[in-house]
């Protein structure tokens, strides 16, 4: 074995530029393929930040029939007992309470149906991060005469609001009285997301329970959880906990960003899988020529004795060098590749726009560990594959005929 | 004397898109323990067939090859594999060698196909080439060798593993005079010291006299079998 190990090896550097060509093509077809995948791995996680991060949370919790009729009189009954029960989970980072309800927000000459939502500041900071996506003005930090309110820059632009412009909202209480009530513009935040910004007002939970009549209401509550590949199980079972309410994880809520990000990860595995393929096609016809000019030196080697197993090893372990050759170094330098683009990051060619829109213009791409390893076994799989057709060729060769000269 | 190799009516026919040809014609012939044969005859008569017959590459279309008392003629492929590892040496006009190993690892190739133990293997190596005149030659590759010296590495292999009988096809045709005779003169020499059976075939007259009984082939068929004592 050591011998024919030996014997694999240095046939590989026979044809030196042969074999440097197709590790060259390995190496690079490595580092193509990983930088594809851990882009698109950039911007899936960019995309799940920006709609789950920012809007959505991973598990939210309603009354159930809320999610129908979002009005103020659907309530979660000891909401906030419950988001405090919540948030003392080992598995839940934060939980934050809100009172939501649809209404009407004017200025003096322009309305829209606003979705208003009343937050404790400081828990809804560490759930969204709302505070950092401010573009102007401050987070309800002012205790003036009139009551804050945040709004999106879309709807600024729509009704014409600036900060310190003044609004009315128009909302039911928990009667179903039709209740107006003041606030000024103190912030504007920006998201990628237009629909959101365009729909979504926040003002303080105080505030607006006590206008809806409530002062304990809780309509929402949004849950950030420890460890993100767990949120099916702990949304079953935050619901087993509270069955009278509905609780529903991020899938649930967004599932066009859910199928798109599965359809997202099925396409990584093919990208690699296409270009281990293509490489592993290149590795054949290597191994095959190699096969056809040794032909008389193989079939001697059958006729003084050489059992046909042996040559087959010897041929699939001649192609398994050079991918693992050209698979090590391909991954060392993919790995530093990505490594140094995690640093600088991406820019996105045309991202400018795209950073005035609120999406990340710079993608940082970074690996797990264990992916590469994953690659290294594919790779290899396939170089065995690629190595049974040379290899076939090679013991069927008659050693008479072969050793024959004319 | 011991008869090692023993051929009854032995003839092959290869069935060209012309028309059969019978490359060897009804052959009856015995080699002795040690004897130092040379098979002649001009190109195409069928010397390297019936080598390859008698060497268990090629199968006859009738007749039998028996070494000592095994018949090969009939025997399976993977068993073939197994007897001529253990019990024929080859030499063949070229390609003889594994470029990539030293004229050492390539006289010790046969031994570690056999699993004989690797200070056995070395020393005998070693041994072998210092007998065909290569001891300074040991850690080189072929590539590095004279047409002349790649044979003699190919004979010092094929007699380390002492197997009952060595085949040379045309060792001789790709050398120059000197080196001809000097092949032919170690391999002389290796068969008497070492009393290993050796038969080679040549169509070259330079080096026929070397044999101590030559057989000629004529159109596959034995038309002379002579004797000398040399
Ligand atoms: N594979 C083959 N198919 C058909 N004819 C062959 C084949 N091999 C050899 N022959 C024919 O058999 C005859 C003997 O050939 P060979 O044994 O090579 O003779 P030598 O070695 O004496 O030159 C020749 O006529 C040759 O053309
Ligand atoms: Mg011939």
């Amino acid at each position: 074995m050591k011998t024919l190990i030996k014997i694999s090896w240095r046939n590989i550097w026979r044809n030196r530029t042969r074999s440097i060509v197709i590790i060259v093509a390995i190496i690079l077809g490595l580092m193509g393929g990983i930088f594809g995948a851990a882009m698109r791995l950039a911007l899936e996680k960019q995309q799940f930040e920006d709609t789950i991060g920012t809007q959505v949370s991973h598990i939210q919790i309603h009354h159930p029939e809320f999610i129908a009729k979002p009005e103020a009189r659907f309530r979660i009954p000891d909401g906030l007992q419950i988001a405090s029960d919540l948030s003392n989970r080992d598995d839940v980072i934060v939980a934050s309470p809100r009172t939501v309800f649809d209404g009407m927000a004017a200025t003096a000459n322009m309305n829209a149906g606003v979705r208003i939502k009343g937050i404790e500041p400081g828990i809804e900071a560490q759930t969204t991060g709302l505070d950092e996506l401010l573009e102007e003005g401050s987070y309800l930090t002012e205790n003036g005469r009139i009551p804050s309110i945040l709004i999106g820059n879309a709807l600024a632009n729509k009704i014409n609001a600036a900060v310190g412009s003044r609004l009315v909202l128009t909302f039911q209480d928990i009667e179903g009285e039709v209740i107006n009530a003041s606030f000024r513009v103190e912030g504007i935040y920006s998201l990628p997301s237009r629909a959101f910004e365009e729909r979504t007002v926040f003002v303080k939970a105080s505030e607006v329970n006590e206008a809806i009549g409530d002062p304990q209401a809780v309509s929402e509550i949004a849950l950030v959880i420890d460890n993100q590949d767990e949120y099916r199980n702990i949304a079953a079972e935050i619901q087993e906990l509270y069955p009278d309410t509905r609780v529903r994880h991020w899938a649930d809520l967004q599932p066009a960003l859910y199928y798109s990000l599965e359809v997202l990860n099925e396409a990584l595995i093919w990208i690699l899988i296409i270009v281990i393929m293509a490489v592993s096609f290149g590795l054949l016809n290597t191994i095959l020529m190699s096969i056809l000019e040794r032909a008389r030196e193989l079939g001697m080697l059958l006729a003084i004795g050489m059992k046909r197993a042996k040559v087959f090893s010897m041929i699939v372990i001649e192609t398994t060098i050079i991918a693992l050759f050209g698979g090590v170094i391909g991954l060392i330098s993919s790995y530093g590749m990505i490594s140094i683009l995690n640093r600088t990051g991406v820019p996105i060619p045309g991202g400018e726009g795209l950073g005035e829109l609120g999406y990340a213009s710079v993608l940082y791409p970074s690996l797990d560990i264990d992916f590469y390893f994953e690659i290294v076994v594919v790779l290899v799989v396939f170089a065995i594959l690629a190595s049974i057709y040379p290899a076939w060729k090679a013991i069927r060769l008659q050693p008479a005929e072969a050793v024959r000269q004319e | 004397m011991k008869t090692v190799i023993k051929t009854t009516d032995l003839t092959k026919i290869y069935n060209s898109s012309v028309a059969p040809v019978k490359a060897v014609d009804k052959v009856n012939l015995e080699f002795g323990e040690g004897e130092f044969t040379a098979i002649v005859g001009p190109s195409g008569s069928g010397k390297t067939t019936f080598l390859n017959l008698i060497g268990g590459l090629d199968k006859p279309t009738e007749g039998h090859v028996m070494i000592d008392d095994t018949d090969i003629s009939n025997m399976k492929e993977s068993k073939l594999f197994d007897f001529r590892l253990r019990n024929i040496g080859f030499v063949f006009q070229s390609y003889n060698l594994i470029p990539v190993l030293t004229a050492k690892e390539n006289v010790s190739f046969i031994m570690l196909l056999q699993k004989e133990s690797k200070a056995k293997m070395e020393k005998r190596a070693v041994e072998m080439l210092e007998q065909v005149g290569l001891s300074e030659k040991v850690d080189v590759r072929p590539s590095k060798l004279s047409g002349g010296q790649q044979q003699r590495v190919a004979v010092a292999r094929a007699l380390a593993s002492k197997p009952k009988f060595v085949l040379a096809d045309e060792p001789t045709a790709n050398l120059d005079t000197e080196s001809a005779f000097n092949l032919l003169d170690i391999m002389s020499r290796l068969n008497k010291e070492e009393n290993i059976t050796l038969i080679f075939s040549t169509h070259d007259q330079r080096v026929i006299n070397r044999a101590r009984r030559v057989i000629t082939l004529v159109d596959g068929a034995v038309s002379k079998d002579e004797t000398f004592d040399r």
